[in-house]
């Protein structure tokens, strides 16, 4: 007989650092579960049968979560072996879950159609994912659950490049991998990643975490060629030529800039820059690292997404007073809802319905204020369903000696002006087919090369999709053509 | 299973040598570099684990043996720790490239290109090219006595090659001096229009530079490009650290230039873009000479 459980409301919460001890430094903010902790929050997970539960259709990767989650408590006396269930079932579906617990914006997946939160919180399922993540890592649980997965490969002759080392390119390249393909990942940059590195700031995702991943990739084979930008260095006809097919995941990595008077003062810096200044160049260890940032008393961040709060919480931390600029209304914003409690509680302030439409400089050129029109909601919504938003006419002046603007990316033009034949959309977006193929045949794309901006999850699932056509195509293509056929 | 990891394309450093004050070539092993590598194109160059980005273009370069030759002029803490540090043998942690756009090979008679200071060094392979499909190509560096470098190269290279030495007068500062070579490149650049009357001219040199030559070659409305070199981070067209204002549009100086109109350049915005991290810059190199006189004690 089953015995009754007392329905558990409230989330177990998960320490995290104070606020006045975290804006002065990098180090992770949140610092997750212990297995007991995490065990206590999986309890109170439903358990909703796995063809019913909202969760796994509100992943964008269809995790099985009550699935894990069940296997925490089936070995509850053995953390060792029940965090190693519970990965083995992640995996199946996302091979990068210590990224994944960390970045997703879990209120709008799973946890926002979880059951417990018609009745109280939400299983806290991204934490719960990091925690299993983050365990299997300090124990070698995912070293020795790869090496199980590894002799089984049955390698295979073809080969697939993969352009763009980002959360997509990994994905992509992981999953060929396991399938035993031979795989090679080109990368712009000097170091993989993509905008795990560049972007994303140490203090909400620790960079070790993504050498992990990587040294993963490294096990599995796959090769990855920095200093290669795809487009100059060698192109996609070149990589067609040699590989039997080619992934695209070069995400969106030009900066959108607003077209107002004043936008090339100095201290104005598009998010990219400020970010990859500081988290990949290490800026803010100037001088023991050699490239400079400059960060005034009051820095003002435009736009109000994941970005805007990274960067605002990264000014914050090199000792600037932030608020965040945003045209719309604080229920608008698209950042995760932990950013931007964090960086409420850091001390960030912020303005709404506000619009820059000049920046204001001094006589050697650097920037010493932002106007701003003034604007308001209207009842009616546009098509992504918020308020539309109109001027009002009247304008506002803030002193800012730093202005960094987040309002988002678009991606680069490098890959299609040098791939003829390759289709793309009028915001600059790779056309695909529902198999995430080109207009090329063989050649696959994904991410926010597809996507204009999206996310980490997203991203990753494409990659993953994308494996899996590349797979098709490739077992399609070899049944029709002879093996003499073949160059 | 092959347990292949991330490649490490080796950057090996096949020659080092001084050539003169200041300037040091570097010969390295870059294949992938150079496999499509055009005149007018640059390369981002990290030397250093804690080093920044930086850009250089490649004077020459052999296809066939897969090597770029870069001379590195010692303007700050990363180029003077490469000009000290890199001995032969060493290694580059990373070049990636070939960056921005080829310079533009057409036809145009006539052309004066000029390179101040190390300028010369990306006007050298654009002027050979330049030279080889028919123009006729004059090339003149001005800058301090003891920097001239490839002369003979572009004597060979081009139909006249004149090289201006202004010397160092050691009782004025080297902003001051700066001030003279800058005068003398005046003067010599009027006289060369007035003579050699190009229907082109091209500069690269110190951006404040570049807009008092651009203000000579206004005089006379003959045509005038520019390369630009803003600072930059990646190079890719990724942040837009190098942005300048052309046309009155902003324009990423890696992915949409290098090669600009003069006459359409908003000189004085670059002048005080390229001006902003003076005092950091100022700071690291002093840190680093503290540090190296430090350990010759």
């Amino acid at each position: 007989m089953m015995t009754k459980r007392k329905l558990i409301k409230n989330r177990v919460p998960t320490p995290e650092r104070p606020a006045y001890e975290r804006i002065k430094s990098f180090e992770e903010v949140n610092l997750g579960y212990d297995f007991d902790l995490a065990l206590m929050e999986a309890e109170r997970c439903l358990q909703c049968p796995e063809d019913y539960a909202p969760c796994i259709k509100g992943c964008p990767v269809n995790i099985n979560i009550p699935g894990f989650l069940a296997k925490l408590k089936e070995h509850r006396d053995n953390p060792y072996l029940a965090v190693k269930e519970a990965l083995r079932i992640i995996w199946a579906c996302n091979s990068l879950p210590a990224i994944t617990g960390r970045v997703c914006p879990q209120e709008d997946q799973c946890e926002g159609v979880c059951v417990m939160g018609k009745i109280g919180d939400a299983i806290n399922i991204g934490k719960l994912e990091r925690f299993i993540a983050d365990y299997a890592r300090e124990k070698g649980i995912d070293d020795e659950l790869l090496m199980e997965i590894i002799p089984k490969i049955e390698n295979k002759e073809q080969k697939i490049a993969v352009v763009g080392a980002g959360p997509a390119g990994l994905t992509c390249a992981a999953e060929l991998a396991k399938m035993g393909y031979n795989v090679t990942v080109f990368e712009a940059l000097h170091y993989p990643g993509g905008v795990l590195v560049y972007g994303i700031p140490e203090f909400r995702l620790p960079k070790e975490i993504v050498k992990k991943e990587l040294k993963k990739l490294e096990l599995l084979g796959v090769e990855i060629k920095t200093d290669h930008i795809v487009g100059r260095t060698v192109t996609i006809p070149e990589l067609i030529e040699e590989y039997d097919a080619v992934f695209i995941s070069t995400g969106a990595g030009t900066p959108k800039l607003p077209e107002v008077p004043g936008i090339n003062l100095n201290g104005i810096y598009s998010a990219n820059e400020f970010l990859t200044r500081v988290n990949l160049m290490k800026a803010y260890k100037f001088p023991e690292y050699d490239t400079p940032i400059k960060v005034g008393k009051k820095t003002i961040v435009i736009g109000a997404g994941n970005t805007a709060m990274d960067a605002a919480r990264t000014a914050l931390r090199l000792g600037s007073e932030v608020t965040i600029a945003y045209r719309r209304g604080e229920e608008d914003m698209t950042a995760r809802i932990e950013e931007i409690e964090h960086a409420k509680e850091e001390g960030v302030k912020f303005m709404f319905f506000v619009n820059p439409i000049e920046f204001i400089g001094d006589e050697e050129g650097n920037v010493k204020a932002v106007k701003f029109m003034k604007m308001k909601p209207l009842d009616e919504k546009d098509s992504r369903g918020k308020r539309k938003i109109v001027p009002t006419g009247e304008t506002i002046t803030v002193e800012a000696d730093t202005v960094v603007i987040a309002i988002g990316q678009v991606p680069n033009k490098i890959i299609w002006k040098t791939t003829p034949g390759l289709k793309v959309a009028e915001n600059g977006t790779i056309v695909v087919d529902e198999k995430l193929m080109t207009s090329i045949p063989g050649v696959f794309a994904g991410g926010d090369a597809i996507r204009g901006e999206a996310t980490v999850i997203l991203a990753m699932g494409d990659g993953r999709k994308a494996a899996k056509a590349i797979h098709e195509y490739l077992q399609l293509r070899d049944k029709f053509i002879s093996p003499n056929e073949k160059s | 299973m092959s347990t292949c990891t991330e490649v490490f394309i080796v950057y090996k450093i096949l020659e080092r040598k001084e050539i003169a004050m200041r300037n040091v070539w570097f010969k390295v092993h870059a294949p992938h570099v150079v496999k499509m590598l055009q005149p007018g194109q640059f390369v981002i160059v990290r030397a250093f684990e804690n080093g920044e980005r930086i850009p250089l273009t490649p004077v020459m370069w052999d296809k066939e043996e897969g090597w770029i030759g870069l001379i590195v002029f010692t303007r700050g803490k990363t180029t003077m720790q490469m000009n000290t540090e890199l001995k032969e043998g060493d290694y580059f942690l990373n070049i990636a490239g070939p960056l921005g756009n080829p310079a533009p090979m057409r036809k145009y008679g006539k052309i004066l290109a000029i390179g101040l200071y190390t300028g010369i060094v990306e006007v050298f392979p654009i002027a050979k090219a330049w030279q080889e499909i028919g123009n006729k190509v004059h090339t003149l560096q001005v800058t301090f006595e003891p920097m001239i470098i490839l002369k003979d190269e572009l004597e060979k290279a081009v139909s006249k090659h004149t090289a201006v030495g202004v010397p160092i007068d050691s009782e004025k500062s080297f902003p001051e001096n700066m001030k003279n070579v800058t005068a003398r490149a005046r003067e010599v650049v009027r006289a060369m229009i007035k003579e050699l009357k190009p229907d082109l001219v091209f500069m690269v040199g110190p951006v404040g530079d570049q807009k008092a030559i651009f203000k000579v070659v206004k005089e006379f409305n003959v045509p005038m490009l520019v390369d630009l070199h803003p600072i930059m981070v990646d190079g890719t067209g990724m942040c837009g650290a190098c942005r300048v204002t052309v046309g009155g549009k902003v324009r990423f100086a890696c992915v949409d230039g290098p090669t600009f109109n003069a006459y359409e350049v908003d000189f004085d915005e670059l002048i005080k873009r390229s001006g902003y991290y003076r005092d950091l810059e100022m700071r690291a190199m002093q840190e680093y000479m503290q540090k190296l006189q430090g350990g010759a004690q």
